[in-house]
């Protein structure tokens, strides 16, 4: 069993460094402590190896014999004349020994001393003094002899002085001689006692030492054994190889995993019969890379799955989780867990997820298709209802008709509000970046509210706060929703009061666009306000129930508020009012015209044109609608019941617009609009509008893409469908390409003359005033109108002169003309040349206005208008 | 001193003509005797002992060196003829010789002494003749300066001076 290297690590030994420091510096002293008694000893050594001297005492006895032998032959010279010779040699023979010791090195040292110095010295003076005796004649040395002998007999004492204090000084210097080795003695015996005591510590740090390892042997079993229970108990298959993939260790989990025993597993290659075939080679599967390399694998290497196979050749999906454990013989160890019964439970999950989210997706499909399919009789029914309001009814039949519609109108909004919240939920909405006209949208969600608000006694108007904004890049469809919900909110819990719209810039960059819709009605309490954006949420509140609503209307807004990048909130003082106020990122676009019209009340546009209309829709009642809405409004309408019948009656005739259903039997709007702009057909170059139930936004993409110009939804909506006629053929660039889903009410307003504008005008001016005014109108339109209608296309004053002509329109009413008027401009300005059937058609388009405003002032204008009225 | 060693000639005649007569190989000196050897010899001049003058051991192949020695001051110049030398021409046989100073201090050399070349019995210090007053006029001497075996008690309790006799032992 391998133990890993965590385990097997003794623990690293502390103050190391230290103790190293002070066991060397201890050797080292040593070690000069032993050389220097070596020294010493070898000093001594080498005293004791050679000899200073012979034989002290017989030295220095040989001198007393020496001197005594020379006087007794002196004595016996004087009795015997022939044994000078004998006294000679003694002579001779005292005088060297006495040079000896007055020479000799051992001598040299006592020279010092008086004892000794005096007494040689007075022995040396008689051999001196005796030598010419000794070594004259015979006859002179006899008779020299009594002298030589008194001499010998007084420097006797010296001799023996002499020889007593080279003894004693000998004596001393061998005292001195056995202190210095008794020193050295001591010496060595407490270098002895220090390497006994060194030796001694060092047997102590050995047994230590010894003690110690043999613990940590100790302790690497042990944990050689713990680790063997844990890598035995595992309920993971452990398998560890070494770097060439050799199996090393092979836990009881992998044997019962892979069903090899043990001893059959250790010492094969791991891949070559754990692995399953086709996952074996490194091309076949790189998760074992890193064994190929023979390196640590990476942190995202050490976990993946891979399939392996057992004994009896199972194949089973496994997740291992491998590392290297880096020693000298790295070692690879492999957690490995079987993952089929993992991966099974996995499958069957994402099966169920996916089950699951299909079927949620098809309830909101069968929602969305629900509420579609509800639109189309909801749209029969008030488009009926709207019909038969142009027969005559009895007013019992008029109140009747009102609730019906109400009551269809409201059933639409709650249909709408459930196919939004249906397409939102299911994904498929989008917000869209297209430039429009925001005091336009404006113009449109007051004028789509003014109704409502007058139902309630309420005002309803917009302003702008701080610097005004023309164009803008944004979803005008959304926005338009969100602020209708929100006034239609604010106005239905206001009674007599005002709403109004505050427009307002965030910042200077005009990057964020702050709309508050301000109410002086009932207000909201603090505590419900966090409540008002949730789905179905009605307030407990008399004017709800009686006002109805579906409650989700709020959650809509909110959501299409972010959808668009926005927020939404709210503030309110019960009792005064409330404040709803919408952020949305609305960057302005740069050069966009200026709304012809700076008055926020602007009307409805209406189209004035007699148009050719081609009608291409399966659905027979949406087919009488259509042909009721458009002749009711001027047009002349042709039917065609399929997509291949709109084909072929637009090849024989030049229609000015068609209109495209896009779901249709034999061949849909998106074909047959191909075939069109295909084609060499009359109407090939003709304006398409799809209308369909259900425009997600790349499906719009895709009408655009196969030629058609607008889009409108159904249900079809009078004012809608004629505005969207309108700008179908103006092909103005402002208005969002294709207006709100929310039905507006359409008001029953004069094509040619607007109302409103005109009592605004007469209340304003007096009488005489207004007459003069309308003369001078009639008689510069007159003019200009003419020169319209008769100039060449190329003329570069219609522009000027069709825009002067338009803001005069525009003041006494005169709707139907300036909207003539205003798409001329526009044309021009965007440098196409006018349509000169569209001049043409200023002329009676004028007459019919003149009329209108003659019939509407009465005999006031009578009399000026009749001349020319003849 | 002349006359003890006529003396000691005459006995040694004495001695020689009642013993058969030896080898006579070695020459005989003609100067005062200076060394007389005796004992286990093979080569005689007097007898049965071999007597040396200054001339016969100058005659002798001659050695010398330099060295201190413990009873002298500073380097000596000694110049004599190789105690094996020596030894040799008398053709020594014994294990061992005794050598005997003129004031009778006596010691014994032993035969490896002399075999290893070691010591000489000097006749000349500084180049002079050594006279009795200065340790002559034959000095057994051993090159002390060269072996430090050579600086021991023994070795200086050997170098006997005023050397007389030698007597070779078996």
């Amino acid at each position: 069993m391998q133990i890993p290297p965590r385990f097997a690590r003794a623990r690293p030994g502390r103050a190391t460094v230290p103790q190293t420091a002070v066991a060397g510096l201890a050797l080292v002293l040593w070690a000069m402590l032993v050389v220097w008694l070596g020294w010493l000893v070898l000093r001594e050594i080498d005293a004791f190896s050679t000899a200073n001297s012979d034989n002290l005492q017989w030295s220095l006895s040989q001198a007393d014999v020496e001197f005594l032998q020379f006087r007794l032959a002196l004595k016996d010279a004087e009795d015997a004349p022939d044994a000078l010779d004998n006294l000679r040699l003694r002579f001779d023979i005292f005088y060297s020994r006495m040079a000896t010791m007055s020479s000799g090195k051992l001598f040299r040292s006592l020279h010092d001393s008086r004892q000794y110095a005096g007494p040689q010295e007075r022995v040396q003076g008689f051999l001196d003094e005796s030598v010419p005796l000794i070594d004259a004649s015979d006859a002179a040395l006899h008779a020299a002899l009594p002298r030589i002998s008194a001499r010998a007999e007084s420097v006797a004492a010296d001799v023996r002085a002499f020889s007593l204090a080279a003894l004693a000084a000998f004596a001393e210097v061998s005292d001195d001689r056995r202190e210095g080795i008794t020193r050295l003695m001591i010496y060595m015996a407490v270098v002895l006692m220090a390497l006994f005591f060194g030796l001694t510590l060092l047997a102590f740090t050995l047994f230590r030492l010894f003690r110690l390892a043999r613990k940590r042997a100790d302790e690497i079993q042990i944990a050689g054994a713990r680790m063997q229970t844990i890598v035995e108990t595992s309920p993971n298959a452990i398998v560890v190889t070494d770097e060439s993939g050799t199996v090393r260790v092979f836990n009881a989990a992998a044997e019962r995993l892979f069903g090899y025993s043990r001893t059959e597993a250790c010492g094969r290659i791991a891949a070559e019969f754990l692995i399953a075939p086709g996952y074996r080679q490194p091309e076949q599967n790189d998760v074992f890379a890193f064994a190929e390399e023979r390196r640590r694998p990476l942190p995202e290497e050490r976990q993946f799955e891979t399939v392996l196979q057992t004994r009896s050749g199972r194949s089973f999906p496994a997740e291992l989780s491998v590392d290297r454990a880096e020693a000298e013989d790295p070692l690879y160890v492999a957690y490995i867990r079987d993952i089929s019964r993992w991966k099974d439970a996995e499958e069957m999950l994402t099966e169920a997820r996916d089950r699951a989210l299909a079927g949620e997706r098809s309830k909101s499909e069968f929602l969305a298709v629900m509420s579609h399919e509800m639109r189309t009789p909801l749209n029969g029914l008030l488009g009926t209802m709207q019909l038969m309001r142009d027969h005559s009814l009895t007013e019992r039949q008029t109140e009747l008709l009102d609730r019906m519609q109400s009551s269809g109108k409201l059933l639409l909004d709650l249909v709408n509000d459930v196919l939004d919240l249906a397409k939102f939920e299911a994904g498929k909405m989008e917000a869209v970046s297209a430039p429009f006209s925001l005091p336009r949208l404006l113009d449109g969600v007051v004028e789509t509210a003014l109704p409502l608000a007058e139902t309630y006694g309420n005002a309803l108007s917009w302003r702008w706060a701080g610097p005004a904004g023309a164009g803008v890049f944004g979803d005008a469809r959304r926005l338009r929703q969100v602020l209708l919900n929100l006034v239609g909110n604010a106005l239905k819990f206001t009674r007599d009061g005002a709403v109004e719209l505050e427009v307002e810039y965030l910042d200077a960059a005009q990057g964020e666009l702050e709309i508050r819709v301000i109410d002086t009605g009932i207000g909201i309490r603090e505590a419900d306000l966090i409540r008002i954006f949730n789905d179905f949420e009605t307030l407990d509140s008399s004017y709800a129930r009686e006002t109805g609503g579906t409650g989700l209307g709020l959650g809509i807004a909110q959501r299409f508020t972010r959808l668009m990048g926005g927020s939404i909130g709210a503030e309110s003082e019960p009792g005064e009012g409330s404040l709803f106020w919408v952020r949305l990122p609305l960057p302005p676009v740069p050069g966009f015209p200026e709304p012809a019209f700076p008055d926020n009340a602007a009307p409805d546009v209406r189209p004035a044109l007699r148009l050719d209309v081609l009608v291409v829709e399966d659905n027979e009642v949406n087919r009488f609608i259509l042909r009721e809405m458009l002749e009711a409004a001027g047009h002349t309408v042709t039917l065609a019941e399929n997509g291949r019948a709109g084909v072929r009656r637009a090849a024989e005739h030049r229609f000015d617009v068609i209109l495209m259903d896009i779901s249709m039997p034999v061949m849909d709007g998106t074909s047959a609009t191909k075939h069109i702009r295909g084609g060499h057909g009359a109407s090939a170059a003709t304006p398409i509008i799809a209308l369909t139930a259900h425009a997600f936004p790349e499906e719009r993409e895709q009408f655009y893409q196969t030629g058609m110009t607008a889009c409108l939804t159904k249900p079809i909506d009078r004012a809608l469908l004629l505005r969207g006629l309108e700008e179908a053929v103006s092909e103005l660039p402002e208005a969002p390409p294709l207006p709100p889903a929310p039905a507006e009410t359409a008001s029953e307003r004069s094509t040619l003359l607007d109302d409103r504008l005109l009592s605004h005008f007469l209340t304003d001016f007096p009488r005489d005033k207004v007459d003069l005014l309308v003369t001078r109108f009639v008689e510069e339109t007159d003019n200009d109108i003419a020169t319209l209608s008769g100039s060449d296309p190329g003329n570069p004053d219609l522009a000027a002169l069709a825009h002067r002509c338009a803001g005069a329109s525009g003041t006494f009413g005169a709707e139907a003309l300036r909207l003539a008027l205003v798409q001329i401009e526009a044309r021009i300005k965007r440098g196409a040349p006018p349509d000169p059937a569209q001049l043409r058609a200023l002329e009676g388009l004028w007459q019919q206005s003149r009329a209108a405003l003659r019939a509407r002032l009465g005999r006031t204008l009578a009399a000026p208008l009749s001349p020319q009225d003849g | 001193m002349t006359f003890l060693r006529t003396l000691r000639s005459a006995a040694a005649a004495m001695l020689l003509l009642t013993l058969p007569l030896a080898a006579a190989d070695l020459d005989t000196p003609t100067g005062p005797p200076l060394l007389t050897v005796s004992g286990a010899i093979d080569h005689t001049n007097d007898g049965v002992t071999a007597v040396f003058d200054l001339a016969m051991l100058e005659a002798m192949e001659r050695r010398s060196f330099t060295t201190r020695t413990i009873w002298t001051n500073g380097e000596q110049h000694f110049t004599g003829v190789s105690l094996r030398h020596l030894m040799e021409a008398v053709g020594a046989r014994g294990g061992h010789l005794r050598a005997i100073a003129i004031n009778d201090y006596a010691v014994d050399i032993p035969r490896e002494d002399w075999e290893a070349d070691g010591p000489i019995v000097a006749y000349r210090n500084n180049g002079a003749p050594m006279s009795v007053r200065h340790k002559g006029p034959l000095w057994i001497v051993y090159p002390y300066d060269s072996d430090p075996a050579y600086r021991s008690e023994k070795i200086y309790a050997r170098s006997i001076w005023q050397l007389a006799r030698i007597a070779v032992r078996e």
